[in-house]
């Protein structure tokens, strides 16, 4: 997987392009969802849709800093692809009756306030935060909730729609790991002093402020599901295990960073889980009307195959 | 002094002028005209026109279309019009003291074309219907020959290729693009039967045309989508209707026009320091317009899809103050998905979703003859200029090609403006013209081809300038070719290009005799 040619990848992402359209939203299969499921299903699936608009963020500030050409008009088809797994999510809670009309799911306040913080500063940060930062979110929660999903849904629907997706992220982790080790590839001392630089900017700390309880409270989210919060930390694992196959890949400062943070959440016991606990536990009480208005792009979210 | 006679601010009239041409039966024009021109625009009229005052008689000019026109002929969509104000785009040796806006619609253009043609007798040396297939060139004979679509040749001792830089609609390279079943229009050959009232309308492309359609069609369309790809810079557009104090001045006193346009000239040349270059004022302008989309759209997130990466100059700039507010229309959305494809009812975007259309609007542009000839051209030898030019066109001082005699080109490589009007440029490639035909009759020779070296040392020095303007600073424009060669714009002040082209060295180029 590590460095791809991402002419190439530009290509095969333009050909593997698919639309809500491909899907036949009222194939049998929507009541095997158990009501005692409905409930949780129902957040999850909430939290996953919003886990995506992360993703989509992230890739649209990327978008903005890529260096070149080609990698630029990747992450603006990858931001246009988080985009349209959470339409096609949002498709699949329609189905299974958990939407009324054109409302849109609500995400838990720690997702709001990451949303909130990468609409605000995320394309100030160069692209090394991002970009380090993003392919935790992918294969931590993105695609480890997946894998969760697959187990407990029996809707043959829901496998079809996130074999769909999963091609997609596969593509997505692919370019984040090349891009990783690319950004390490800099002088060491460069690399040093521009990451310093970059970890004193207050709005980076907010930022931290608002990841750190996100991965806590998914991890709570999980357990609350009846699922072993250890498959959440194998998949941060992966992170360390691919990220960290090369040199390069090593010498990025905000890989190190993303990845020694890892080690600590996955970690029950490191003192690391006192406060953030705590700041998940406080985030749970500001309410939803202080956090700003939603950005005007979530209008551009819909379950319909059709505009 | 004749000058154009309509006041009417609306779209003029399509009339059909009786020609004899087309009438003719096919024949083979045998009789060698002493200069042939290819396309009746504003480069080919201009070109006859001023031959013609010069004694040089015997032109033939040969359009495909069955009217003369060119760009304003075929650009009549809502809201055509030009960038440049209408004193400075229009010729110097044919003032018209009647436009009626500071930036005139493509109607009004089109009428100081045929202006032009009626007032100085040019309709009768074109032949309609007639799109050139080919030229080629006969050593022996020192004669160009012409081959038509419609099976018939024509011959001149000297050619001009007038065939307009863009002339021919560009469709994008989009999956499916045949499949749908609606309505589609390029913007450059509209369809003025098709009513948009009540339609569902998607616009492709937010260029130059794009951003003068937007604003009428969301005035008509039920709803209206525009897909962009890559936002330009947008500066605002002063444009505002003659006061009648002022026609009456120019038609009294001509002179005031003329120092008007000088004004309108050096205005524009100024800005070429911010445009073409990367110096302290491209700056100031991309603030002005940086400014003027922070004033009209309010919208963070709108504003971050509208703001360009690249450095201003990059691209043409767009001029309009009306195009934000018509993105912000309750029945306008802007749309910066990638295309996946278009299917039977719409357009498929990246997002997922299908959005459905009566009408799907190109404004997508031109096909770009920078690495080749919209049509085979061959010179001494059987060469061919269209593979010569393959990895991008070059030619001496924008106009001549070694190896192909006396052949003249308007709008050859390097003579792009990019901050001032097309037909300042064209009024000195057209005086070359001139010359070299001259040149032709007074020494009594076959022939003037432009010496190789001297052509490889004047592209050397063009390029060399070129890789300092803001045009090869990194984004991908219809300037640059695929491989990123600059083999379209001049780079440098219109005052520049004009004392390039105010002489002919003649120790430039081989005379052939016999
Ligand atoms: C929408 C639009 C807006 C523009 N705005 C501006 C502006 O604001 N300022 C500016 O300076 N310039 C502008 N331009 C550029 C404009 O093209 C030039 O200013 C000018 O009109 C070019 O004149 P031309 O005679 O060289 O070409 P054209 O006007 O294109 O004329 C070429 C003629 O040749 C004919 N022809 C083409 N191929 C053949 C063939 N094979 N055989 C026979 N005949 C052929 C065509 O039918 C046409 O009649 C604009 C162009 C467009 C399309
Ligand atoms: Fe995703």
């Amino acid at each position: 997987m590590a460095n791809i040619d991402l002419d190439k990848m530009l290509e095969k992402i333009k050909g593997s392009q698919w639309a809500l359209a491909d899907i036949d939203w009222d194939a049998p299969g929507a009541d095997r969802i158990s009501a005692e499921q409905w409930p949780k299903l129902k957040a999850f699936m909430s939290d996953l849709m919003w886990i995506e608009h992360v993703g989509a963020r992230g890739f649209a500030a990327m978008a903005k800093k890529a260096p070149t050409d080609t990698l630029r008009e990747i992450y603006t088809y990858f931001h246009a692809e988080e985009q349209r797994h959470a339409n096609a999510e949002m498709a699949l809670m329609r189905r299974w009756g958990m939407l009324d009309g054109d409302e849109l799911p609500e995400p838990n306040i720690n997702l709001r306030l990451t949303i909130e913080w990468l609409d605000r500063y995320s394309d100030d940060m160069p692209l090394e935060v991002p970009g380090s930062v993003i392919p935790m979110l992918e294969i931590a929660l993105d695609g480890a909730l997946l894998k969760f999903l697959l187990e407990e849904v029996d809707d043959p629907l829901c496998h079809e729609v996130f074999e769909k997706i999963n091609a997609d992220e596969a593509r997505h982790l692919g370019v984040d790991f090349h891009v990783m080790e690319m950004l390490g590839r800099g002088r060491l001392h460069q690399l040093a002093v521009k990451t310093i630089g970059t970890v004193a900017n207050p709005k980076l700390i907010l930022g931290v402020l608002a990841y750190a309880p996100l991965l806590n409270k998914m991890r709570d989210n999980i357990v609350a599901m009846g699922l072993k919060e250890e498959r959440l930390y194998e998949a941060m694992n992966k992170y360390e295990r691919i990220g960290g196959r090369t040199e390069e890949g090593r010498r990025n400062p905000w890989f190190q960073i993303i990845s020694q943070h890892g080690k600590m959440v996955v970690n029950r016991s490191h003192p690391y889980h006192v406060p953030v606990d705590a700041l998940v536990k406080l985030t749970g009480y500001i309410p939803s009307r202080v956090v700003g208005p939603v950005p005007t792009w979530v209008r551009g979210l819909t379950w319909r195959t059709t505009a | 002094m004749t000058t154009v006679v309509n006041k009417s601010k609306t779209a003029p009239s399509r009339k059909k002028t009786t020609r004899k041409a087309s009438a003719d039966p096919v024949t083979q024009d045998s009789h060698v005209h002493e200069v042939l021109i290819v396309g009746a625009g504003f480069g080919g009229l201009g070109t006859a026109l001023r031959l013609q005052q010069d004694g040089i008689r015997d032109l033939v000019i040969l359009e495909r279309a069955d009217e003369i026109g060119g760009t304003w002929r075929d650009n009549t969509y809502p809201g055509a019009a030009c960038d440049i104000p209408s004193n400075l785009y229009s010729f110097s040796f044919a003032p018209n003291p009647d436009w009626s806006r500071s930036f005139s619609g493509s109607g009004e253009i089109l009428q100081y074309v045929h202006y032009l043609a009626d007032s100085f007798n040019l309709r009768r040396l074109v032949r309609f219907n007639q799109d050139v297939t080919g030229l080629e060139y006969n050593e022996r004979e020192g004669v160009w020959t012409a081959s038509t679509a419609a099976g018939e040749t024509f011959r001149g001792r000297s050619v001009v290729m007038a065939q307009g830089p863009l002339s021919n609609p560009g469709l994008p390279k989009i999956e499916g693009i045949d499949s749908f079943k609606g309505k589609t229009v390029h913007s450059a050959r509209w369809d003025h039967d098709y009513d948009f009232t009540g339609k569902r309308v998607a616009v492709i492309g937010t260029g130059a045309s794009a951003v003068q359609i937007v604003p009428e069609l969301v005035r008509q369309a039920a709803k209206l989508k525009v897909f962009q790809r890559t936002p330009g810079w947008v500066l605002p557009k002063p444009d505002f209707a003659t006061p009648d104090w002022n026609r009456v001045l120019f038609r009294k006193v001509p002179a005031s026009q003329a120092a008007v346009r000088k004004a309108l000239y050096l205005g524009h040349e100024s800005v070429a320091l911010g445009i073409v270059w990367n110096s302290p004022l491209t700056r100031v302008v991309e603030k002005v317009a940086e400014a003027h989309l922070n004033a009209q759209v309010k919208d963070p997130w709108m504003r971050r899809q509208l703001k360009p990466d690249f450095r201003i100059g990059c691209k043409r700039v767009l001029m309009s103050s009306d195009y934000y507010p018509a993105l912000q229309k309750d029945n306008c959305e802007l749309i910066t998905w990638p295309i996946a494809k278009i299917s039977e009812n719409g357009i498929r975007t990246a997002e997922g979703i299908e959005h459905q259309f009566d009408c799907i609007v190109f404004a997508t542009g031109f096909d770009i003859s920078n690495a080749g000839t919209p049509f085979p051209v061959r010179g001494v030898d059987g060469r061919e200029l269209g593979s010569e030019w393959q990895r991008g066109a070059q030619a001496y001082k924008s106009i001549n090609v070694s190896g192909y005699p006396n052949l003249h080109m308007t709008f050859g490589p390097n003579s792009g403006p990019g901050h001032n009007s097309a037909l300042v440029y064209m009024e000195s490639q057209i005086e070359y013209i001139l010359k070299a035909v001259r040149v032709l009759r007074s020494l009594e020779i076959k022939a003037l081809d432009v010496k190789l070296h001297v052509q490889a040392r004047h592209n050397r020095e063009i390029q060399k300038r070129l890789a300092k303007t803001n045009w090869n600073s990194g984004c991908k424009s219809w300037y640059l070719t695929e491989e990123g060669f600059n083999a379209t714009m001049y780079p440098g002040f219109a005052t520049q290009y004009a004392r390039q082209m105010a002489s002919l060295n003649l120790r430039d180029y081989a005379l052939i005799r016999t």
